[in-house]
């Protein structure tokens, strides 16, 4: 964005105070990451800017959904900021083909700078990304037994919101793998072993990496925010991937989720893991 | 083979009708009870919505009575409903049921299983009973809405309370047990006649309130507590704005033929909702935009706790309430959802919007009455 010629404001990670900007106005029944993205808005308004980018995320992989929410994410976003400030709304769908979203991101960028400032943003951006993920998955160390981390990325890579998780598994000995540590071509075809495949990317990649991990895996630990449509039923879906083979965490999380509790559930499921092994 | 298939309101005499027009028999569950949704609860996911467990229980009670097989609808995305029926299926075949499910949906690779399920479903039967089955289908579903429609014109306005309800079930079941377009015609004759003479002398015109949102609460009398009745009881004429005539017309044979176009309730709903989000999302919004501008006097939106696309129009419905000027009352339902509450909102959503109109100073929807 700056290299378009913008100032750039943004949040920082979520934190309490946020989180609470969001809960005070968000419509209730939206589940924890939707209340946090509307704290997070919130705090961008106090801070007096003109204009905020939402982009509507309708598709990130063909004949794919993210999910029914952030299709509306900038209509609804809009009920909760001022008339003065205007939100940039770019439509991103990779419905027709993945290479759909790089024109999308182009084509905002041409309304507001010459193509070769925006060329240069799309690149310096893709970069930027790249070292981002290969620094987030160069985390993972071996530990004492593996785990399979699933869940939507705004909750796996929040640790605000998942009280810290990774980290947590992490102490207790796990190595935690994740759903991003897989390419959406290996997902994509392990996820084969379903009948139907399922239609939200984020339930896609879980399940496929799941699938095609699960030979080296120790145990699964879901974590979905409460009340999100397509975490739902993946439950479902995990079990009759792995029958009863595998030890599965299911965690379901919302404002009032004490990270003392997740902790304790942790705790008592790697120690149940530990025995596994052992006996 | 014996076939068993969902509730959704009435739809069951079109379904039976069609069913036996392809040469099976049908197995129609018993109405959906606080017994079906235990049953389904028991064996669904906890967070899953309202219809995926009445549904399920649906499914079960159809099995218990010696149904082989199990219908039901399926969908891409990015509602959840696309994807009941696979889970319905996983579920039923970790209960170890031995039962055929059929899933109706437009095919995706690999396209085997649907050309299978296709010829189980269509093989015991004639191109001709197929067309009379599928056209007497069609005249049942047209007349039962035709029927439900005129009781929610007569219901606050007649003598004796129950009157019209009791009429419809029994006409209902006349028109379950009819058996050819011609009986279903004289049935919907006689109910043009005889439901209007039910209600008394035209009172003081009553109250008129849309109902909008997620099409099985919207439509089945059993997930929504009976709200259609209700609101009759209090006095209050009822707008529908979801038709599943519509709804079969547009999500069948347009998608099928590639016809289907969002373009007019896009129009309606600019400014609040740019496009579809699944389910009925859009069709919310859209319909309250329409509603606002037929001057109703105000709008029930009513959804299934969880359902992820009317969750954006329950956040974008108060700013349309204040811009249209028209009251708005979201009401969630699922298993937990109690009468006594839920009878104690509309009663005070009603008192308001008839205090409104009272201080108004004239009643809007006499505007425009249809």
């Amino acid at each position: 964005m700056a290299e378009l010629g913008f100032q750039v404001v943004s949040s920082p990670w979520t934190n309490q105070e946020l989180l609470e900007l969001g809960l005070a106005s968000c419509v209730d029944c939206a589940c924890l990451p939707l209340k946090a993205y509307v704290g997070h808005v919130q705090f961008l308004v106090q801070q007096g800017l003109s204009l905020l980018f939402v982009p509507q995320v309708v598709s990130l992989f063909p004949k794919e959904w993210t999910c029914s929410v952030l299709l509306g994410l900038p209509d609804l976003v809009k009920q909760y900021v001022p008339p003065s400030v205007r939100l940039l709304t770019p439509v991103l769908d990779a419905r027709r083909g993945i290479h759909q979203l790089t024109l999308q991101y182009l084509h905002f960028g041409l309304q507001w700078a010459r193509p070769s400032p925006v060329l240069r943003a799309w690149r310096k951006a893709v970069r930027a990304q790249r070292t981002w993920e290969r620094a987030y998955q160069a985390v993972s160390s071996p530990g004492r037994f593996r785990l399979l981390l699933l869940g939507p990325r705004y909750l796996t890579d929040d640790p605000y919101l998942n009280g810290n998780l990774r980290e947590k598994l992490r102490d207790l000995g796990a190595e935690v793998l994740c759903p991003a540590d897989f390419s959406d071509a290996t997902t994509a075809a392990a996820c084969s072993l379903l009948r139907k495949r399922p239609y939200w990317t984020c339930t896609r990649r879980s399940l496929g990496a799941l699938a095609h991990a699960v030979p080296q895996l120790d145990g699964v630990v879901t974590i979905s925010p409460f009340g999100c449509g397509a975490e739902a039923m993946q439950g479902v879906l995990i079990t009759s991937l792995t029958g009863t083979r595998i030890p599965h965490l299911e965690l379901h999380v919302d404002e009032h989720t004490s990270p003392v509790g997740l902790f304790t559930r942790l705790e008592a499921f790697c120690d149940l893991l530990e025995r596994k092994r052992s006996g | 083979m014996k076939i068993t298939f969902p509730h959704m309101g009435n739809v069951y005499i079109a379904v039976e009708a069609f069913l036996r027009g392809l040469g099976h028999e049908p197995v129609t569950p018993p109405p959906s009870s606080r017994r079906t949704l235990e049953l389904g609860s028991f064996h669904s996911p906890a967070e899953v919505c309202l219809p995926f467990k009445i549904a399920l229980g649906n499914m079960l009670e159809g099995m218990a009575q010696g149904a082989e097989a199990v219908l039901m609808i399926g969908g891409w995305g990015p509602c959840r409903l696309g994807y009941y029926a696979e889970i319905q299926r996983l579920l039923l075949q970790a209960l170890g049921r031995e039962v055929e499910f059929i899933t109706l949906e437009v095919p995706r690779r690999p396209y085997a299983p649907y050309a299978a399920n296709l010829r189980k479903l269509i093989a015991p039967t004639r191109f001709s009973s197929l067309a009379r089955g599928a056209g007497l289908s069609w005249a049942k579903l047209k007349a039962v809405e035709e029927l439900e429609g005129l009781a929610l014109k007569v219901r606050p306005r007649e003598m004796r309370p129950g009157a019209a309800t009791e009429y419809l079930q029994e006409q209902l079941e006349r028109l379950r047990a009819a058996e050819t377009a011609a009986e279903v015609e004289e049935l919907r004759q006689a109910a043009r006649r005889d439901l209007p003479q039910l209600a008394g002398r035209e009172r003081n015109q009553p109250l008129r309130l849309g109902i909008v949102g997620e099409i099985y609460t919207v439509v089945e009398p059993f997930a929504n507590l009976r709200l259609e009745e209700r609101l009759g009881y209090l006095g209050v004429e009822v707008v529908r704005t979801i038709s599943l005539v519509e709804w079969v017309t547009n999500h069948i044979f347009k998608k099928a033929a590639g016809l289907s176009s969002l373009a007019p309730l896009r129009r309606l709903a600019a400014g609040y909702l740019r496009g579809f989000i699944g389910g009925h999302g859009l069709e919310s919004i859209a319909r309250s935009v329409a509603l606002a501008r037929q001057n109703l006097d105000g709008i029930i939106h009513i959804l299934p706790l969880s359902c992820m696309p009317e969750i954006v129009a329950r956040g974008i419905l108060p700013g349309l309430s204040r811009e249209q000027g028209i009251p708005v009352l979201s009401l969630v339902v699922d298993e937990h959802t109690a009468e006594a509450g839920f009878q104690t909102r509309l009663e005070a959503f009603v008192d308001l919007v008839g205090r409104r109109v009272g201080s108004l100073g004239h009643r809007q929807s006499s505007v425009s009455r249809s």
